[in-house]
């Protein structure tokens, strides 16, 4: 773009020219605390004042004012919405979509396709997972009027096998982490391709969590993390592409207003501008980058915890009895309901974590346990399913 | 630079809380700073204590020398301050400590006499004691005393830190939390017994404790799923209330009331059930809740138990709230993964709680009042 690279693919590679932000967008819809004596229907186990209250929150805090800084500077992004955000958004809070919406429609955002409720299907039955793709395809076409050509699975989980089916499901590009494992031998600022022949992005996690974990922490060295000063990371990084890949929260809500991070979105286009990069969609990256070989995942793996596989889901007993009980429900109801309950969330307030990990699960636990989420999960299976 | 202590009671004699506090805590201070022990002559002791015990004879109150026979408890209480107070040695004596009102007046006038600073630490409040039901006046006025007059408090949790604070109008700044600890290696050794589907009680049976709800929690439970057999270890003036309500609902023969029961055998029915419950009204620390989770059994505990403030594996429920307390019963019996995480979390949290900890901790709190 305007440069011309340095084809040297031994060396170093000098001229980074684009930065790729990549935004996460869900919300579950969380189970109310369920006791044994309660007789209600599947309908009601839902807790909608907490599931309103957050996304509300949510919204006014990081959704509404992020989308609205990185349209006024101008900055491209890539969104994946899960169909249970967007069905949040509708009924709590539809100025979110508009807001959304107008960046679409800017040009500026790209939409990804994702699983509509935000599953663990790709992992268990490949044709659950199709159809949940297929739906949340048809949700993004009808709210937004767009089609995704870029696809990413829930949390980046991701082997093979799923992104030669997001392959045959007509997507050009996948996402997933870079992990230590993968990046040893692959610098993830570059294109790739999946041994499927699609395009495989990988992110930089140690970039991305800069922003996203370490923005307002005062005890860090990179504290305070300026604009400028990011960028000029960027610049010095090897490689085309900078990945930044993180949970769309991370503006307002995780990172607060008063953390000044709307402010470094704002500063990001001038030295971005000084620096020769520009921000583009996933779906363009191919366009103005060769890919630098194919990169095999067979090990399944994802963004979550310090572990980046399916640890946060399955790591403990609780969390296995669960997915199984999931797996063998024999609910023939409705379809919303018993997709609601596939939601990875719902088993991630299940996870013990690493004590590493563990204030990242308190924080997004609702039950501040993962004893009752447990409870209240086979509660609810107990409401759906035939013992 | 010697503490005198006043204390109550000391094992192998009636043990509650604050003997088994006093007897682990300065056994370990004792090892760094000479301690003296004063406690009423109880007629009978272990041959050794790792400190200098100083018995006092109580004549008021009392018919022979054992606790059993108190026949007025104030009046042997009175008696037994006066004659600590009388037989107080204070040559090297640099500090006070009285635990609970039973002995706060004899801290109060040796501070005085001796000019000595004073610590007082609440095992637990007249509110506790009396499960916020009539609470004795007197009684009160003997701790809201000793609450202004001491140098510095402790209490065993921050619930107690909040009670003594707010109705005794002491500053929080001048109260500390010191945890109770458990001897883990004594729950840990010997075998591992095959859990039963048995739900498990122990404690007194008195208002305080909420041996109610227990018994509210197991008709519910039973409700839902039959195969569960309940344990309540204890004795206590609602003891025959607890059975006649079993008979009244038909579980008696799902019940089994030991009564008292002593350490081994307490041990035995910690490692054989699959739930602890301990359903306080009001219970400033909960000593059996760490019992329970060394022994890997899964605890259900009321919010207004202190010790659930620094414990996070295990399940908290409002003491009345026996539709969550059942429910939380039935699905760690119903579901071994859950009861497993418990388990073993649970175990790992428990044995966090050291008497050294505790120990170690009270040793702070003398050199914030020696300000060393």
């Amino acid at each position: 773009m305007g440069k011309i690279r340095n084809e040297n693919v031994g060396g170093l590679q000098i001229c980074m020219e684009n930065i790729i932000f990549y935004f996460e967008l869900h919300q579950p819809f969380r189970l109310r605390p369920l006791r044994m004596q309660d007789q209600i229907s599947p309908e009601q186990i839902f807790w909608e004042e907490k599931n309103q209250e957050i996304f509300k929150r949510i919204s006014e805090n990081a959704y509404i004012p992020a989308t609205k800084s990185f349209m006024e500077s101008g900055i491209h992004s890539t969104f994946s919405l899960s169909g249970t955000f967007i069905e949040q958004a509708l009924k709590y809070h539809p100025e979110t979509i508009d807001v959304i919406d107008d960046y679409v429609k800017s040009g500026l955002c790209e939409l990804m396709s994702e699983t509509y409720f935000h599953s663990l299907s790709s992992i268990w039955d490949e044709e659950e997972f199709v159809s949940q793709v297929d739906d949340q395809r048809k949700l993004i076409k009808d709210t937004f009027n767009y089609v995704p050509e870029s696809f990413r699975n829930t949390e980046l989980i991701y082997n093979n096998r799923i992104a030669e089916i997001a392959g045959n499901l007509g997507f050009k590009n996948i996402i997933t982490e870079g992990t230590d494992d993968v990046i040893k031998d692959h610098n993830p600022n570059y294109r790739y391709l999946a041994p499927s022949g699609i395009n495989l992005y990988m992110r930089n996690y140690s970039m991305s969590d800069n922003i996203s974990f370490r923005f307002s922490n005062d005890k860090w060295s990179g504290y305070p993390l300026t604009a400028e000063k990011f960028i000029k990371w960027v610049t010095e990084s090897p490689g085309d592409i900078m990945n930044l890949f993180m949970d769309y929260e991370t503006f307002g809500e995780h990172q607060k207003k008063e953390t000044g991070i709307f402010e470094f979105i704002k500063y990001l286009p001038k030295y971005m501008e000084e620096n020769g990069l520009t921000s583009i969609n996933v779906k363009e990256i191919s366009k103005h980058h060769k890919a630098m070989g194919t990169v095999s995942i067979d090990k399944t793996i994802s963004w979550a915890d310090t572990g980046r596989d399916l640890s946060a889901w399955l790591g403990n007993s609780m969390q296995k009895d669960a997915f199984e009980r999931l797996k063998s429900c024999n609910y023939n109801g409705n379809n919303k309901i018993w997709g609601y309950l596939q939601t990875s969330d719902l088993i991630y307030y299940m996870s013990m974590g690493n004590p590493e990990d563990f204030s990242v699960h308190q924080y997004f636990n609702p039950y501040r346990s993962p004893y009752l989420a447990f409870i209240y999960y086979m509660f609810a299976m107990d409401i759906l399913c035939k013992k | 630079m010697k503490v005198a202590v006043i204390g109550w009671e000391l094992p192998p004699a009636f043990s509650g809380g604050l003997g088994i506090h006093t007897y682990n805590v300065f056994s370990i201070l004792g090892k760094i700073i000479p301690v003296d022990i004063y406690i009423p002559d109880m007629g009978y002791s272990f041959p050794h204590y790792p400190f200098n015990v100083r018995t006092v004879k109580i004549k008021s109150g009392i018919s022979g020398n054992v606790y059993s026979h108190v026949t007025n408890f104030i009046d042997a209480v009175n008696d037994y301050n006066e004659k600590v107070v009388e037989n107080f040695k204070p040559d090297g004596v640099a500090l006070v400590h009285c635990h609970d009102w039973i002995t706060f007046s004899a801290g109060i006038e040796i501070k005085k006499r001796y000019n000595i600073p004073l610590v007082v630490t609440f095992h637990s409040t007249e509110f506790d004691r009396s499960a916020y039901f009539n609470p004795q006046e007197s009684i009160m006025k003997i701790e809201a005393q000793g609450a202004t007059e001491a140098d510095a408090v402790i209490t065993v949790s921050n619930l107690t830190r909040d009670v003594v604070a707010q109705n005794y109008h002491i500053n929080p700044d001048k109260i500390t939390t010191v945890y109770n600890g458990v001897k883990a290696s004594a729950y840990a050794q010997g075998q591992a017994l095959n859990r039963e589907r048995q739900v498990l009680y122990f404690g007194r049976v008195t208002s305080q404790k909420g041996p109610k709800f227990f018994m509210e929690m197991a008709r519910k439970a039973l409700e839902y799923e039959d195969n569960i057999r309940f344990v309540m270890a204890g004795t206590g003036d609602l003891l025959d209330d607890m059975k006649r309500y079993a008979e009244y609902y038909n579980m008696d023969d799902k019940f089994h009331f030991p009564g008292f029961v002593e350490f081994h055998k307490a041990i035995e029915y910690y490692k054989s059930s699959s739930v602890f419950v301990i359903p306080s009204v009001s219970e400033p620390f909960g000593i059996t809740v760490l019992e329970s989770m060394v022994s890997g059994t899964p605890v259900v505990m009321s919010r207004t138990t202190g010790v659930g403030e620094a414990i996070n594996n295990a399940l908290k429920t409002d003491f009345w709230d026996t539709d969550v307390m059942s429910s939380y019963v039935v699905s760690i019996l119903n579901h071994g993964s859950l009861m497993d995480t418990l388990s073993v979390y649970g175990k790992y949290e428990g044995m966090s709680f050291t008497w050294e900890k505790s120990a170690m901790k009270t040793l702070e709190v003398y050199r914030s009042v020696w300000k060393i």
